[in-house]
Order: C-alpha cells, then structure tokens, then sequence
C-alpha cells in the first residue's frame, strides 16, 4: 500500500511516500502499526510510542478528502495520506 | 494530566497586576491616567476582550476611521511579562477604515511584556496631531515628542532611530512605515518584526499623524500566586516543546502549501482554482533543499518557547532582509497571484514588511488587478512589467505604487471593494472580500463551516477569528447537520474570543488538554480573580456580543454576513473537491440557524 507523506511526517522520513506491506483491506491500527515499524522516525512525533494513534494535530486522510469511520477498512486505490491539519497565524 | 485552578470555588477577588488605562488626546496633547476597577477584568479579562470594551464605551455611532474621533486601544495580553509561555501579546482595536467596522488586530514580543512594566492595561488614543508625533512613555511620564526626522521611515528604520535617539537599545516601539502614512486602508502597524497587520490600523495611525509609540518600563508586574502560576506555566511550556508545536518548531505555518495543494483546498489566481501547479516551488521545503541558494533563520516573541518563524533569504544577501515565509503571507503572493517563483514571493513579503502593509490584502489586491487586467478593465502595464498571473515581475512594483498611492495602486490601496466600485465594468465580481476585509488562503467552497464563520466574521474575512476551517478539515466530507454546523461556528468564534482576551498564542492550541478548565486556572493563578470554565465562556460570549454591538451602530445589518459572488456562482474547476461551491440557500439557512443560537443564548451577565 503506498502512503503519501506531508508536513512532519515527510520532514522525518525524509520521503514524500512509502509503501507499507499490508494485506488489503486493513483498518486504522493496523495502518498504524505497520506505519510506525516502517518508519521509526515518526514516532513519537507523528505516530504514539504505542503505534495505536496518531499525535494531533497529524491525521489520516483517504485521497487527502476524508477520515476513516471507526472500523472502516480501506486499501490502496482509498489513495491513504498522513497529514496535519493546516492553521495559519 | 490537566492543569486545574490553584483555589476552585474561591469568590471572585482583587485582580493583580497592571491596572492603569492611559487616556491620550492628541489634539490637545493631554494625558489622562485612571485605574481599572476590578469589575472590568472580571468582564473582559484583558486584551481584545478588554480592548472591544473599552472601544464600545467611546463608538456610540458611525464615525469616519481616518477622523479625529476614531479611538485607537492598545490592551495588554493579562499573561505578558509573566512565566506563562507564548503569552506576551497586546490587542490593537480600532474601527477599520477598510471595512468601517470593528477591527482588533494582535501583536506580540517585547513591546507586549513591557506595556505591563509601564504599569499598564491599556492605552487609548484619540485626536490627531497637527504635525508627526512620537508618544514616548517612561513609566509614568508621557511626552509627545516631533517625528518629523521619522517621516517616511519604515518602521524598523524609525525604532532604530528611536533607540539611537534615546541611547537606550530597549526602546520597544511601535510604528509605521510608509503605507500607514499615505493612508493606505490595509496598512499595518510594527513592532519588534511582529505586526498587527489586518484592517488598516497602520492608517489610523497615519490619519492621526501618530508615527510611532515608544515604551520604556522597568516596573515589576505583580502576579497573585507566584507559585501557582510557576507550575501552570512550567506544564504548558513543556507541552510546547513537544511534538503539538512540532510543525511550527519544524517547518513553520507555509508547509500548509503542500497539505492544502493535495486536498485541492489551495485557493489560486484569486479563487479561481484550488489547485497551484507551482505550488512546489514556493514550499518551505523547496528553500530548505536548497541549501545552496537560500539561508534558514529562526525567529519568535519573547518568551515564546516554539520560535515558529522561518525566514529565508538568498545566502549573497544581507541576512537582515530576510523574509518571513507564513503561510499566508507566502499564499497571497504565490498561489493566489499565480506566480511560482519562490525569490519573487519573498522579496514581495519583505518589500510589504519594510512599507508597512498587510501582506494578504496587499497580495489579494494584486490578485484582483491581474484578473482585471485579463477582462481588459485596467491597463496590463499599469505598473511597468505585464499585469498578468503568474508574473512575479510585476509584484514589486505593484507593491511600490500601492503604498505610495501612485496610478492604479492608488486605486488598490482603498482595498478591493472600493477598487471594484471605482473600476466598474463588473470588477465586483472579481473582488474576493467579506465586509471589506480581503479573504485568507482557505478555499470556502470545500469548507462549508467556514464558510459560514467567514461570514459571519465581525471583522470581515478573517480565518483567525472563526477558524472553523480546522473542524472541516478534520474530515472533509462530513455531513452533519446545520444545527452542529452551526453550533461549531458559534463555539469556534468564542474561543477564538477566550484566546484573544487572555492573550495565548494560538499555535499553542493544541497543548491544551481542556482549554477553558486550563486556561481558567491560569487566569485565576496570575490575576488572583477567579474564574471557572463557564465563567471563561461567558466573558468570551459577552464580548463577541460587544463586538457586534459595535458593529451595529456602525451601521452593519446581518445583510452583510455574506461571501463573494464567486464563492456562490462558479465552482471549483479543478482537483479533488472539483464541482463544490456554496450554495447561497444553503448558507441562508446556516445562517437563520446561527443567529437563532445566539439569540437563544443571550447576554450573559458579568462577574
């Protein structure tokens, strides 16, 4: 599955993608886990200590349009983003 | 763990701290020196809040912004000078001569915590001088000193002279530069690099003849409970050196370029598309990966532990012209006026930063002369090199002749609603404002409880004062209710008031595991009043109550809580959220639903 990377999350793995080894479809902590093994560098910044949350304001959204509900799976055509929620000064 | 109230339950007491109000005609060259009752802060708290009362007391109706009468408030953040971190702020009100109605601006740093040392809650000024004046204030004396050999200065240059002047390198001033001198209705006001740049103060200021304020306080700022207030700060300090703020620690507000690029949320040549092709190339990130070209420097207010400024400036250059790379600011000038060249953007925010304008209304206003130049409604060569999107040639002389007021910037500098009404031609459809105020960088159409907080905005369209884009962001495509919608636009707003009238960074938001509860605590641990969670919502409340008081007798209606034509009639053309645009009914009954909520839940009485 590849992951698109912005904000801190590309700033500490120092890509603007990865590709995780998940079978589809997978849930959120699933993603999780499997993102901060991958990336050590996220954690504890982006990804907890625990990999079983992202640290606000960092978030998953599907093709950049919306979260995964509770329990929803989702795959590699969903177009999976890890971002942070944008504020300006 | 949460930070709780040092004394809950505790009646209300006297507050501690700076107490003075500062009365200055400057027609009559008089000063009036009074004390604050205890009754004040606990209604307004300190800073907008206390600033929007103070305004409220003096504006019984419409008055003309750039008359003598229009009264200009400083009011100290109730946290400056103190341990409480990213809180040395002030509020700066006064009625906008861009909008005509309320504007309260913040600024932060030095001048903020020295305000408090001159013993200080609040200065206000009204009048007009007959020639340039510098109010200098030592403690307890004030003087009206001649600006003359400041005139045409920016403000940095003059703070400079100030200090030279005075042989005293802590002078904390507050200036204008060019811009708020020639009148320029979205001039800014400076101080120590920070400005208080939305609305136009900068040419309150310069209709008053007031070129600068100077500070000088060496007094000790008195805090009810030492002890408490250590340990509150020590907390939130810790909490914003962690990974909440990271992203301002780390890359700085305009890393939101790429994140909003992808979500198809970046508005580009004047909310035309929401997408930049370019918008790679103005990133922070661009400029950090060359290292080659380009030198990083990190800035901040005083007692502020995130630093989040990112300046950057070519490596064969004066490092002291390094620009600031907020997001906002870097939006205005790349996406919105189409140009990806990242040298160009930059020196566009500097030249604004040295002439004293703010730099999303000066970047919007170019935005709007480019597309009117492609309708053929003013001359593509108005400025010398083609008014084109996408033209990063033309900003720097545009910039030039809208602080000097020369030809079509002249035009410009009134803002792009009077611009529109004096180009004519249908030059009303390009002009991207609310209530007069220019639109930040957030893309409404994709952002529906935004577009509703933008609306209904009592400065205008101002993201930091109903940053309901936050909520949407959270989940783009969320469909609630217009009653949730609502009411998120209603709870945004007062706390945006809560922040504003404590005065706590924003960028601090998310350090906060019970904002209200927290930030009570914190109040009651440095004034020595007390105050709950519901007490902190109440006051915010009441003064957003005030502040559209104000604006009423100004002669606002809720007629005019609406967006651009745009927003309403074309959609968005391109990327994720293509197809999306407001729906005006829609908004019509958010905003039935909104003002049905307000009236439900009233004034609420004061402490």
């Amino acid at each position: 599955m590849k992951v698109e990377l912005f904000g801190m999350a590309r700033a500490l793995a120092g890509v603007s993608q990865v590709e995780l080894a998940l079978d589809e479809p997978v849930t959120l902590p699933d993603f999780l886990r499997s993102l901060g093994e991958a990336v050590p560098a996220l954690v504890p910044d982006v990804i907890t200590a625990a990999h079983d949350a992202f640290v606000e304001p960092n978030l998953l959204l599907l093709d950049g349009r919306r979260a995964p509900t509770d329990g929803e799976t989702f795959g590699d055509a969903d177009h999976p983003c890890v971002l942070f929620l944008a504020s300006g000064g | 763990m949460t930070m709780t109230s040092p004394n809950p339950g505790a009646a209300a007491g006297t507050f501690v701290g700076p107490r003075d109000l500062l009365e200055i005609d400057l027609t009559s060259r008089t000063v009036r020196r009074s004390l604050l009752g205890d009754d004040v802060f606990a209604d307004a708290l300190g800073g907008v809040g206390l600033a929007v009362r103070l305004i409220e007391e003096r504006v019984r109706g419409p008055l003309d912004p750039l008359g003598p009468d229009n009264p200009i408030v400083f009011a100290a953040g109730p946290f400056a000078s103190t341990p409480v971190p990213a809180a040395n702020k002030h509020a700066l009100a006064t009625i906008s001569p861009l909008t005509g109605l309320l504007n309260e601006g913040l600024s932060s740093s030095h001048f903020s915590a020295v305000l408090r040392r001159c013993g200080l809650a609040a200065i206000v000024i009204t009048g007009a001088a007959d020639a340039w004046t510098t109010i200098a204030i030592d403690g307890d004396d004030v003087r009206f000193e001649d600006a003359s050999a400041l005139h045409g200065l920016s403000a940095r240059d003059a703070t400079k002279a100030l200090r030279e002047s005075y042989g005293d390198r802590s002078l904390r001033v507050c200036a204008i530069g060019v811009a708020g001198e020639r009148g320029v209705r979205y001039a800014a006001v400076e101080n120590d690099g920070r400005q208080a740049g939305r609305g136009g103060t900068g040419a309150v200021f310069g209709a008053k003849r007031l070129k600068a304020v100077a500070l000088r306080g060496r007094g000790e700022v008195a805090i009810a409970d030492p002890a408490a207030t250590a340990a509150l700060s020590a907390l939130l300090r810790e909490r914003a050196l962690g990974p909440k703020t990271a992203k301002y620690r780390v890359l700085g507000t305009s890393a939101n370029l790429r994140v909003l690029q992808r979500m198809g949320q970046l508005p580009t040549r004047n909310f035309t598309a929401a997408q930049f092709e370019g918008a790679g190339n103005v990133t922070p990130e661009r400029a950090r990966e060359s290292k080659d070209t380009y030198v990083e420097l990190r800035a901040g207010c005083a007692g502020c532990p995130v630093q989040c400024e990112h300046l950057y400036v070519r490596k064969q250059r004066d490092r002291r012209t390094a620009a600031a790379s907020e997001y906002e600011s870097v939006w205005a000038f790349g996406p919105n006026c189409g140009v990806d060249d990242l040298d160009a953007v930059l020196d566009a925010i500097g030249r604004c930063d040295v002439l004293g304008l703010d730099t999303i209304s000066t970047g919007s206003a170019i935005a709007f002369a480019m597309e009117c130049a492609q309708h053929d409604l003013v001359p593509c060569d108005a400025f010398g090199p083609e008014l084109r999107f996408g033209n990063g040639a033309v900003l720097l002389p545009a910039i030039d002749a809208i602080a000097e007021r020369r030809g079509l910037g002249d035009v410009l500098a009134d803002g792009v609603r009077a611009a529109a009404q004096r180009i004519g031609g249908g030059a009303e459809r390009f002009a991207m404002h609310c209530k007069g105020l220019e639109l930040p960088g957030y893309e409404p159409r994709a952002l529906p409880t935004y577009a509703l907080g933008l609306s209904t905005c009592t400065r205008g369209a101002c993201h930091n004062r109903a940053a309901t884009y936050d909520r949407d962001l959270r989940n783009p495509s969320d469909v609630r209710d217009d009653e949730a919608r609502a009411r998120d636009a209603i709870e945004a707003e007062d706390r945006a008031v809560a922040w504003d009238s404590l005065v706590l960074c924003k960028f601090v938001r998310d350090c906060f595991e019970d904002f209200e509860t927290e930030a009570a605590a914190l109040w009651s641990a440095v004034s020595g009043v007390a105050l709950d969670a519901d007490g902190l919502r109440a006051a915010a409340q009441r003064t957003w109550e005030r502040k559209r008081a104000i604006n009423a007798r100004l002669g606002w209606t809720p007629h005019d809580d609406t967006l651009p034509e745009r927003l309403f009639e074309e959609s968005i053309a391109d990327g994720p959220n293509a197809g999306r645009r407001v729906d005006p009914e829609r908004l019509a009954s958010l905003r039935d639903v909104y003002e049905s909520l307000r009236r439900d839940a009233g004034v609420p009485a004061s402490a």
